[in-house]
């Protein structure tokens, strides 16, 4: 029983951060249609910015998040303007030059950095554990499964409680009218791509202390929270918190089962078949296409 | 005959001429030079494979390499049984399997085998396409099922390491023996038999894309549901492209574990398939003939510049890709379909202007 129980900690864990990498994808593919498969080196330039700052600067990593927010959705909204808003019109070619974008970002920080794991220690004031029975679970984890509710929570009230919100629901619903409206769509779309760059990079700051840095780690994790989003359901942000969650802790329950890889190989066929028989998702939201 | 078809025939004995007898005597008929070569054109096939589902049919499939691993994997299955003689392969051993696997077996026999490779992954292939066209499933959704299953079938491989040889695949392989052939991979005549099977597969892709199939599988890319309306059942279309294309595409799996003498979870990555998707865009994907050149372009360019710049090869490869995206979406080949068209324009009454085949717009192009 414990180990059931450790083992949906590691999964709630696991689900705080795709929680915030899908997010910003998700924003993205539901605003524009847009599948970012660069969103992973978006993660990797937020946990390379961390180590930067930790390096050089000697900023932690919670100091670092804003910074790293900032520079991560700075870069968004440049390949925004120059590469994306011109394939609005052809939503599988943004497959391929998203991926085109990701090779280019990765060899980049290769070139730039090199190819060597670098390491990034953790806030102190996080260290240690707080035990319940059994149950370990580490500060800084706790901290990430908080801070995460906070970026879907901040989202939320974005979308909802703001001009801007209101403007990208419109632009959602329909570009055209929206437009006629004087809502500069362009525009709207250049701050939503910025905006989910950011909380990958906010992501790729949380995930420093847990994982080593390289240049390829964005690749593993952009599958995951795609998959994240497709189950979630276009548009709705709680479909996303609870597929998030759903996927986490079904791959780190499963591992108890049988393996690790075969529990991801399963949680991929659920996924596959998800999509087969509902293809808007588990939890759809009323938006129009 | 019409003009496109007449086109096509000059462009695929241009390029047979050039691959058959301009290539072997560019190397002075040096096996270790064509080795080279061959790896190319046996990516080549796998790329115009490609070609039929996604430039023809606007189906992208995302997991054209797990089918090209199948076809490597059968290929290394029969010629590691081969090395190892009466005993288990080696890696066996290392993972206490006792006995030999019961779908080993049948890969004793080289008929199987290449049967195998063409068959399995055309079944495979085939029921993953009856999975999602049944349900209408298109555009994006196509991409993301096929991606998925690539991501998990490359897992499944890796971690049935006593059947499959895990991260390190197949390796040791024996020689292949053709009909009492022994294929030496460092001779012009393997050359030819690669080259051989590119033009067999290409002869092939374009027969399809001239019949009255292919025409109802540009239809589809166009507009499904019109099609539909006529008459025409979608999802057997598709699911029949998507079969040829796969068995294609172990086919040409199977050559390239020939060539490389090891077949490797690698054959099966997302950036391996991304990458035929790549060589694919940038020959043009409407045309087979085109991402066949595609293929062997870009890595001609792979194995010359990585040399050059091997840092940044990656990056040259990635901005290259992007730019085709961009500005250039039917590839090398859209740029001579329009050239040729300007020329042919310029003396032209209004008659002779009208395009011999359908424009796109490439604004509906997906």
């Amino acid at each position: 029983m414990d180990v059931v129980f450790n083992q949906a900690f590691a999964g709630l864990s696991i689900a705080s951060i795709l929680l915030i990498i899908a997010l910003g994808l998700a924003i993205i593919y539901g605003t524009m249609g847009v599948i970012n498969l660069a969103h992973g080196e978006f993660v990797m330039l937020g946990a390379y910015a961390t180590w930067a700052l930790q390096t050089y600067a000697g900023l932690g990593v919670v100091t670092a998040l804003p910074l790293v927010f900032v520079a991560v959705a700075a870069v968004g909204w440049i390949i925004e303007k120059v590469i994306v808003q011109r394939l609005y019109t052809r939503p599988l070619d943004t497959i391929l030059a998203t991926w085109g974008i990701g090779i280019i970002l990765q060899q980049a920080v290769r070139l730039g950095v090199g190819a060597d794991s670098r390491f990034v220690s953790g806030p102190h004031w996080l260290s240690g554990n707080i035990e319940i029975g059994a149950l370990v679970m580490s500060n800084y984890r706790l901290f990430v499964i908080a801070f995460s509710i906070m970026v879907l929570g901040a989202t939320w009230l974005l979308m909802t409680r703001t001009e801007f919100g209101m403007k990208l629901r419109a632009v959602i619903q329909n570009r055209g009218i929206s437009e006629c409206y004087g809502i500069e769509a362009k525009n709207v779309y250049s701050v939503t791509f910025a905006y989910g760059a950011g909380l990958a990079g906010i992501a790729g700051a949380l995930i420093t202390p847990l994982f080593s840095t390289i240049p390829t780690m964005g690749t593993g994790l952009v599958v995951d929270a795609f998959l994240v989003v497709i189950v979630g359901g276009l548009g709705s942000l709680m479909g996303t918190a609870a597929a998030a969650l759903l996927i986490g802790e079904v791959t780190a329950l499963f591992s108890i089962v049988i393996n690790d890889t075969l529990g991801r190989i399963a949680v991929l066929a659920g996924i596959i078949l998800l999509i087969r028989f509902r293809p808007r998702g588990l939890f759809p939201s009323d938006i129009r296409h | 005959m019409n003009t496109k078809l007449s086109y096509d025939i000059i462009g695929l004995t241009l390029f047979a001429g050039v691959i058959l007898f301009g290539v072997p005597a560019l190397f002075s008929y040096d096996g270790f030079e064509l080795n080279t070569f061959s790896r190319y054109l046996s990516l080549a096939i796998v790329s115009m494979a490609l070609a039929l589902s996604w430039g023809t049919t606007g189906l992208l499939n995302l997991g054209q390499a797990a089918t090209f691993g199948m076809g490597s994997y059968a290929m290394a299955m029969h010629l590691k049984l081969k090395a190892s003689g009466d005993g288990l392969p080696d890696f066996m051993g290392w993972n206490n399997v006792e006995t030999l696997p019961l779908i080993w077996g049948p890969f004793q026999s080289l008929t199987f085998t290449l049967l195998a490779g063409l068959l399995i992954p055309a079944a495979v292939g085939g029921l993953i396409a009856i999975f999602m066209f049944r349900a209408r499933i298109a555009g994006v959704f196509v991409a993301i099922i096929t991606l998925a299953f690539l991501v998990a079938f490359q897992l499944l491989v890796i971690e049935q390491q006593g059947l499959t040889g895990g991260q390190n695949g197949l390796t040791g392989l024996a020689q292949l023996v053709l009909f009492g052939w022994k294929i030496d991979i460092y001779s012009v005549s393997f050359y030819y038999m690669v080259g051989g099977c590119l033009m067999a597969a290409l002869i092939f892709g374009l027969y399809l894309t001239h019949s009255k199939f292919g025409l109802v599988l540009r239809a589809i890319r166009e507009d499904a549901e019109r099609t539909r309306y006529f008459g025409y059942n979608v999802a057997n279309y598709q699911t029949v492209i998507f079969c040829i294309s796969a068995g294609l595409a172990g086919w040409a799996g199977m050559l390239y574990a020939l060539v490389l003498e090891f077949a490797s979870p690698t054959y099966m990555s997302v950036s391996f398939s991304l990458a035929i998707v790549i060589w694919c865009a940038v020959g043009g994907r409407e045309s087979v003939l085109a991402a066949a050149v595609g293929a062997i372009l870009v890595n001609l360019a792979e194995g010359r510049l990585s040399d050059v710049f091997v840092e940044g090869w990656h990056m040259i490869l990635g901005v290259m890709f992007l730019v085709v995206v961009m500005f250039m979406p039917r590839g090398i080949y859209g740029l001579l379909v329009d050239a040729g068209r300007a020329l042919r324009r310029k003396p032209a009454s209004t008659k002779e202007a009208l395009p011999f085949d359908t424009p796109l717009n490439p604004k509906q192009e997906s």
